[in-house]
């Protein structure tokens, strides 16, 4: 029996606050509806059962001023505060009320006796600053906050809300300013500010960084390595590298720093982000333990091949290569990344030593560095040291690379039976396409053999632009009109165009002698969308509009046609320019 | 060509012989024997978007087309020829030639089912109501239009408060705040150039005009427009410019313009003052008094930047109206789907109950408390009003690329854009009811 009683009173004492519980619930839903007077009504019960009830009292903040009845609060929250007057929670409620009600006076009082109650505090200052930013008031706000600062005491006393306030007010400069000084005193802020400083418009990113990067004592290593960090989003990599790195001491933060950067930089994927990463991830290597470290630094090699720097790379490879510590797998990557090194700086003799002797390298690396040594031989023109380099790989890629070295051997069948047997699965999209178009052009060519033709597309594939064009036109000469002459035509204007300057007029004539020879196949429909392209990037566009209707109007099989008519749309200003 | 004075009745053959050297088409004797193109405007389209404007080609050569409407998804039948042919083939446009046995078919299908065959005559001179400065979003009506290959002119305050409207039959409204409080970005994107610049501009304008403030500037344009409707114009708006504009013509004597934009706070009792009869298809609306929230009042259903009050995106259904009937609204909804996906804007949609009575009701969200496409007279005009921004940007944001139409030559939301452009080329004719 004792028990029930015990139980029925707690029952008696808990009905009231879950029914007050359940009745500011349903003035959420109100509001939410957007039923902002009905939600008030309950909001005003509950308080007259509850004077001072936090949650009620705010409810009522949000929907009188919504309905344009704030005075009514005033009494509410001064009957609160009567039965708790060192709730902070109403004293900033107090302050916005009156902010709100334009009551400057009486603000500025109550947040005074607040202080003077709270002399240690920094809530006063940062409620009645609020308030008045609410207000647009943000000059009264920042004296307020300064007010603060010099009264509680400290320089970082108030800085985020001072940073804030000025973002706000659009001053970035003095916003750069204030967060350096919060970051300077808590850590933990900095993605915050970096985060909020990211907004900064375009003019006035370089003097956000340049208030972060003050030196000290107005300064400090934190700040920088926010100012840091916004360069690298703002997509300047090396800039912020050579801010961030002479902030790199001996303090803790220095390490989830230093990591933070290098993640940062991964999201960039131009060569310099790389080179930025690489950089970051090679100084990270020092300050973290085995294996740890030498995994990074092989990270790092990768990342500067990468972002093209190559002494810096080989730099950190000699490092691992005298690291009798390094673990395995550490040293195989290094071993493949050297060599990749070696490829790229052509010391390709060495590069194949080192190949053949060694043996921790994986089959996957070890087949990358046998194609791209045979890619360095083609380039080159050795190509019987790159089909060498080759040896016995039977791998698809292997077998796609055999094709090129056919094809510029002037062994047309050849190279067309390897593109074919390689299919789409060698390499990347790109060159599965390129080989793709290569099959398309053979295939209109009867020869087995035509080394004048392979040797053409040889100079090409070696970089040799201008003479390449020479060689094609020679080459396409000795073909039939309906047997592949057009498309080989095609390349050098192709090429030709790309070239541009005094090219382009090679390439017009090339493309208007593709045109005019009409006939079947996809070369004449290409030239024709090439063309109107050149013209435009001519600034020609009027020109290229007759091209252009031709090729819709005369090969209306074509597969280049949605390509015509959307160039089309674009010369004719019909779909915005991209 | 007004709602008032629809072009009179041109003889078919005197239509055609307008435009046959355009054409290269000369009609053989005998009408049921004359060669047409039918352009398809179900599935088997492939460009819907570039169709109308084919069709509006063919009625600015003077030829007469005719619109089969709910025939094949609203399509055209339009007189076959080289030049029709080319231009079909050019823009990507499907075109079926047809002869005269079937076009008689067609006749009597389009006869003994809820569809019909309205002639369109005469191309409508077409007005973009949009500020010479660059706005960070699109407007696709412009880009409707731009892509269809559909001619127009941009007017402004000065050419509308100059009686400049009268040189055009159309008039599109999209993302204008005629309560002159630009949109209610001031203090959201406050430090932005392109904000300066819309104030800049709108204040150069309202002093040079000897309009006190930018809302006192804008209520007077809408009173141009609502005048320019009343005398036969047919004004189409999306997104924010039908909210505001029945806004600022409810609010011809109240201040309801934020301190921002006037430099006086709103009038508190501005509700209860606001006067619905000015308006044109709203009433009973409550405005946001609260000058940081992007939103006008509690017309809009979605209220995109309403906090907590954001309703999230449904998909939208179009009305089936008689054709024979109701040719107007029919017109208006033709399309390959009825049911299309909803897409976000300053004004997303309308509720039903600031609906004024009278006002048709073309697409709404099944069980939702709003609709999304309405229409209306007003004196000798018509209007129409279509929520949201960019039917193929459901999100759009401030600063967004503009939408590639080439991308989207299905899209059935900018089709009901350009219905409302072809609409007024129909000729007008008495209703069977």
């Amino acid at each position: 029996m004792k028990r029930s009683l015990n139980l029925a009173l707690a029952l008696a004492v808990a009905a009231p606050v879950a029914a007050r519980g359940q009745a500011i619930g349903q003035g959420f839903e109100l509001e939410r509806s957007g039923r902002y007077a009905d939600a008030a009504n309950v909001y005003l019960t509950t308080l007259r059962a509850d004077a001072a009830n936090i949650p009620a009292l705010l409810g009522l903040e949000r929907v009188l001023f919504v309905l344009n009845r704030l005075p009514e609060l005033q009494p509410l929250v001064q009957r609160a505060r009567a039965r708790a007057p060192d709730n902070p929670a109403l004293r900033g409620l107090e302050l916005r009320v009156y902010a709100g009600l334009n009551q400057g006076d009486s603000l500025e009082a109550a947040a005074r006796r607040w202080a003077a109650a709270a002399p240690h505090s920094d809530a006063p200052y940062r409620e009645w600053a609020l308030a008045l930013a609410d207000r647009r008031g943000f000059d009264e706000a920042r004296r307020v906050l300064l007010a603060g600062r010099k009264a509680v005491g400290g320089e970082g006393t108030l800085a985020i809300e001072l940073a804030e306030l000025e973002q706000r007010a659009g001053n970035w400069e003095a916003a750069a300013r204030e967060w350096g000084r919060a970051v300077a005193q808590s850590p933990d802020i900095g993605p915050n500010a970096s985060s909020q400083l990211t907004e900064a418009p375009d003019a006035m990113r370089e003097r956000v960084v340049r208030a972060l990067a003050a030196p000290p004592p107005e300064g400090s290593a934190r700040a920088r390595r926010v100012g840091a960090e916004l360069q690298l989003v703002w997509g300047q990599p090396l800039e912020a590298w050579a801010l961030f790195e002479p902030t790199i001491g001996a303090d803790p933060d220095a390490q989830p720093a230093l990591r933070r950067f290098a993640d940062l930089a991964g999201t960039l994927s131009t060569p310099a982000g790389h080179r930025a990463r690489g950089l970051a991830l090679n100084r990270w290597a020092d300050l973290v333990p085995s294996p740890l470290s030498e995994r990074a630094r092989a990270e790092a090699v990768r990342e500067l091949l990468e972002g093209g720097d190559r002494v810096a790379a080989r730099r950190v490879l000699e490092g691992l290569a005298t690291d009798s510590a390094a673990p395995p797998d550490a040293h195989a990557i290094a071993e493949a990344a050297l060599l990749e090194v070696l490829v790229a700086d052509g010391q390709l003799d060495a590069a194949e030593r080192r190949l053949a002797a060694d043996n921790a390298l994986s089959g996957d690396d070890r087949g990358a560095l046998r194609l791209a040594l045979a890619r360095a031989r083609i380039a080159r023109g050795e190509l019987d040291r790159a089909a060498a380099a080759l040896g016995d790989d039977s791998s698809v890629a292997a077998l796609a690379q055999r094709g090129w070295i056919a094809l510029y051997r002037g062994e047309l069948k050849s190279a067309m039976a390897a593109f074919r047997t390689a299919g789409p699965y060698a390499g990347d999209r790109a060159a599965a396409t390129e080989r793709t178009a290569m099959l398309a052009l053979l295939q209109r060519i009867s020869d087995e053999k035509n080394p004048e033709l392979g040797a053409a597309l040889l100079t090409l594939a070696r970089g040799d632009s201008a003479a390449a064009i020479v060689a094609l036109r020679h080459a396409a000469a000795r073909l039939p009109a309906q047997g592949g002459r057009p498309d080989v035509l095609l390349i050098a204007a192709q090429v030709a165009a790309r070239l541009g300057g005094s090219n382009e007029a090679t390439a017009t004539a090339l493309f208007d002698e593709i045109v005019r020879g009409g006939g079947e196949g996809a070369a004449p429909a290409a030239a024709e969308l090439e063309w109107a392209r050149l013209l435009v990037r001519q600034g020609h566009g009027a020109e290229a509009i007759p091209h252009l209707e031709h090729l819709i109007l005369t090969y209306p099989g074509s597969a280049f046609v949605p390509e015509a008519r959307r160039e089309l749309e674009r010369v004719r200003g019909a779909i915005p320019k991209s | 060509m007004k709602r008032r004075d629809f072009v009179k009745t041109v003889s078919r053959l005197g239509g055609l012989a307008v435009g046959a050297q355009f054409l290269d088409f000369y009609p053989p004797n005998g009408l049921t024997a004359v060669p047409s193109l039918l352009i398809p405007m179900d599935d088997a389209q492939s460009d819907h978007l570039k169709a109308y404007g084919l069709a509006y080609r063919v009625i600015q050569a003077g030829l007469k087309a005719e619109w089969l409407l709910n025939y094949r998804g609203g399509a055209f039948l339009v007189p076959d020829g080289d030049a029709l042919r080319r231009d079909a083939v050019l823009n990507g446009v499907r075109a079926e030639p047809v002869d005269g046995g079937a076009v008689t078919a067609i006749r009597g299908q389009i006869e003994a089912n809820n569809m019909d065959m309205v002639p369109l005559e005469k191309p409508p001179k077409v007005a973009v109501y949009v500020p010479p400065n660059v706005a960070p979003w699109d407007d696709a009506v412009t880009m409707a239009l731009q892509y269809a290959g559909i001619p127009f002119a941009k007017v402004w305050d000065p050419e509308v408060l100059n009686g400049g409207l009268r040189d055009y039959d159309w008039l599109h409204l999209h993302h204008e705040d005629f309560t002159g409080q630009y949109s209610k970005f001031f203090l959201i994107y406050s430090g932005m150039p392109w904000l300066a610049d819309m104030v800049q501009r709108n204040s150069d304008t309202a002093r040079r005009l000897g309009f006190p403030t930018v809302p006192a500037l804008k209520k007077a344009v809408a009173r141009s427009i609502r005048g320019y409707v009343e005398n036969g114009g047919f004004l189409f708006a999306m997104c924010t410019a039908t909210e505001t504009i029945d806004l600022a013509l409810a609010a011809h004597d109240v201040d309801i313009a934020a301190t921002f934009a006037d430099g006086t706070p709103l009038d508190p009792d501005a509700d209860a003052k606001l006067d619905w009869s000015q308006a044109f298809a709203f009433t009973g609306g409550h405005i946001e008094q609260n000058p940081l929230i992007a939103s006008f009042s509690d017309i809009d259903g979605h209220q995109v930047n309403g906090g907590s009050r954001r309703q999230p995106l449904g998909a939208f259904t179009l009305f089936n109206f008689s054709a024979k009937i109701d040719p107007v609204p029919t017109m208006l909804v033709q399309n390959h789907r009825q049911v299309i996906p909803d897409f976000y804007g300053l004004t997303t949609s309308f509720m039903r109950q600031r609906l004024k009575p009278g006002v048709t009701v073309l697409a709404d969200e099944e069980g939702a408390p709003w609709t999304k496409y309405i229409h209306g007279d007003l004196g000798k005009g018509t209007w129409t009003f279509f929520g949201g921004h960019d039917p193929e940007d459901p999100q759009h944001q401030i600063g967004d690329p503009p939408t590639d139409l080439s991308l989207h030559p299905h899209s059935s939301g900018y089709r009901l854009i350009l219905n409302n452009v072809l609409f007024p080329a129909a000729k007008k004719r008495e209703l069977k009811t």
